[in-house]
């Protein structure tokens, strides 16, 4: 069943024009960066960008970065509202409740198929960031890079920290994907589900942003997203990166949990 | 299904959910054991703590909106945001302190022979030697550094014991200064320090009449090992600019310069007694003891202009016929002129009344 989901998955003409799209912003922005030689000012617009200028090997960062407040967890949205919801919508949920796998296997099978798709999507989008970053900026693959504590680091190292960063981003967007499929239990319209996901992440930004919301701050789904840039100090501070990937666990255990209790149980008539 | 089994599943869900928003609580609720050590002994083990080597994450929260934030926009910032910090610390003369931002940092790292400033922003390596007097730098704002300080003159009669509480996930013993002189606008000092090496753990300052700290900084990770040298040591990185700090917009220099007859200051200003300050220019003057301090500096021209319109635009100032002065939390502030010799900045921690029983006795006129 999970392989029978990943191939709806991938075999849609719209999972790869979704990640088409989320390619476009990182890949203008390197562009008119190229262009105009104007990078942001160090410590303001995303992260890395004002460095790739020198070091084109940052780009699968800074296009990380550039698409993770917004693009990416609308992408994973999209695709994990869509999965129950989508089979309801299309009048093709009760057969495929008809066949004896169950409805616990076909909710993992799900699952199993957005988690591909956020981990597909991620590494996409660094891979395009890197080749646009060696083509488009100069790479020095020799001379390693700077750590932002002002520590040089050997190719090596940035190598590693930068896989260890696409999966902090990877696993960062287990929280929406769980948020949507829950929600995709919950209505027969994908839409719904899509913004009802949406709609959880732009109340976590925003209460994150305000002062009097701090004593629930550590618990917001969106709080430790931007700590993959925790990973280029030196010493790694491993701090919030633990927090983060133990609270993106949490939601995913909650809301599966929630989303099992709600599907197995419920009537399906379209 | 039936809906027994629909209540069960979300019943689990439920106890699932409970169990996870209990936790947090349940771990701060977790007692500290308190040890029957007197408020002088406590003190004297804070004090002795400075050999104490330790790496940790602290966080410090100041409330103090100081009307300087456009001449000294790190100062401002260090003391009215939150900020979060990585010590590493092997002695009182080797240390590094990260101020983490969401995307940067600013390293300070500090050896016997001077300082190293890392702005990751600017990619920008200043080095500076030791200095008399410096303005606020991340290192002080370490509970550790900041405890022992603030306790480094504290007599027995203002100390007294407060409990026990858990900093860091360690048992933390509670003192609490309360400064005796009439003057001060500092209400209480509480310093949470470890109950086995005596190192300061958290430390909340809190301002006469203020009901939130006016500074708050604690230790939320601490390892007491101490962390190797080459953690602490810095070399400039390749590609970064290296420059030569000087001391804060040159005011040491050029207070030095300035041609004060020795003597010119009173010996005792707003009740508080003088005291001499090591390789400080003489001009400048520094009065009181332990929390209550006042500071008397000559200020040149140009920077007296910008204090004396901050002052002016200042909503909350206090504004009679002893002057114009204003209070960020604890820290007062006033400019006077005293006729013949300039004009003077009077700051620190005491009370708007003693800021102007200081103006009138340096000006000569009645309080």
């Amino acid at each position: 069943m999970i392989g029978v989901e990943l191939r709806k998955t991938f075999g849609r003409p719209r999972t790869w024009v979704t990640i088409a799209v989320l390619n476009a912003l990182p890949v203008l922005v390197a562009v008119l960066l190229r262009l105009t030689d104007l990078a942001p000012r160090p410590g303001e617009g995303p992260p890395f960008l004002s460095a790739v200028l020198t070091n084109g090997q940052l780009y699968p960062l800074a296009a990380l970065a550039i698409v993770l407040p917004l693009f990416l967890p609308i992408a994973v949205a999209v695709v994990s509202g869509d999965a129950v919801a989508g089979e309801a919508q299309a009048g093709t949920l009760r057969y495929l409740l008809a066949r004896p796998a169950g409805r616990t296997r076909l909710l993992v099978a799900k699952l199993v198929a957005v988690l591909a798709f956020v981990v597909v999507t991620v590494v996409v989008v660094a891979a395009v960031g890197y080749l646009v970053g060696t083509l488009l900026f100069d790479a020095r693959p020799v001379a390693g890079g700077t750590s932002v504590s002002g520590t040089s680091l050997t190719p090596e190292e940035l190598a590693v920290r930068t896989l260890m960063a696409i999966g902090y981003v990877a696993v960062s967007m287990l929280g929406v994907a769980a948020f949507g499929l829950f929600f995709s239990t919950l209505t027969d319209s994908p839409l719904a589900a899509a913004l009802g996901a949406l709609a959880v992440l732009v109340t976590s930004s925003l209460l994150f942003t305000l002062d009097a919301a701090s004593p629930i701050a550590p618990y917001l789904p969106t709080r430790y997203w931007l700590a993959f840039v925790d990973l280029f100090r030196d010493p790694v501070l491993w701090r919030d990166v633990v927090r983060g990937l133990a609270l993106q666990g949490v939601y995913v255990g909650v809301l599966l949990a929630a989303a099992w209790a709600n599907f197995t149980t419920k009537d399906v008539t379209s | 299904m039936s809906g027994h089994g629909r209540g069960r599943r979300w019943a689990v869900v439920a106890a699932l959910v409970a169990v996870l928003c209990a936790l947090p609580a349940v771990v701060a609720a977790l007692p500290a054991d308190d040890a029957d050590v007197a408020a002088a002994d406590l003190r004297d083990a804070v004090l002795a703590s400075g050999g104490v080597g330790f790496s940790g994450y602290a966080v410090s929260a100041g409330g103090l909106s100081l009307p300087v934030s456009d001449q000294l926009p790190a100062v401002a910032d260090l003391l009215s945001d939150r900020v979060q910090l990585r010590v590493w610390w092997r002695g009182e003369d080797e240390h590094r302190v990260d101020v983490v931002g969401a995307a940067g940092e600013t390293g300070v790292h500090t050896d016997p022979a001077g300082t190293w400033t890392w702005e990751y922003e600017s990619a920008t390596a200043e080095r500076t030697g030791p200095a008399p007097l410096t303005l606020p730098a991340p290192p002080d704002l370490v509970p550790a550094s900041l405890g022992r300080r603030l306790l480094s003159e504290a007599g027995d009669d203002e100390l007294a014991r407060i409990g026990a509480r858990r900093v860091a996930g360690r048992d933390a013993l509670g003192l609490r200064l309360v400064p005796a002189a009439a003057a001060s606008s500092v209400a209480r000092v509480d310093v949470w320090a470890d109950a086995a090496t005596g190192l300061p753990l958290a430390v909340e300052v809190l301002a006469e009449g203020a009901t939130m700290p006016a500074l708050d900084t604690r230790f939320l990770d601490l390892d007491l090992a101490v962390p190797p040298a080459g953690v602490v040591a810095f070399d400039p990185p390749p590609g970064a600019r290296v420059r030569q700090g000087a001391d804060p917009g040159g005011l040491l220099r050029e207070a030095a310069d300035r041609a004060l007859s020795p003597g010119r200051l009173p010996a005792e200003l707003a009740g508080l007694p003088r005291r001499t300050l090591e390789g400080a220019p003489e001009a400048v003057g520094l009065y009181g003891r332990g929390v209550t301090l006042l500071a008397v500096a000559p200020v040149p021209g140009r920077l007296a202009a910008g204090v004396r319109s901050a002052l002016a635009a200042a909503p909350d100032a206090v504004r009679d016929e002893r002057g114009t002065r204003i209070a960020a939390g604890p820290l007062g502030l006033m400019l006077v002129d005293a006729p013949g010799a300039g004009t003077f900045l009077l700051t620190g921690t005491v009370d708007l009344d003693a800021l102007a029983d200081a103006a009138a006795a340096l000006t000569g006129a009645p309080s």
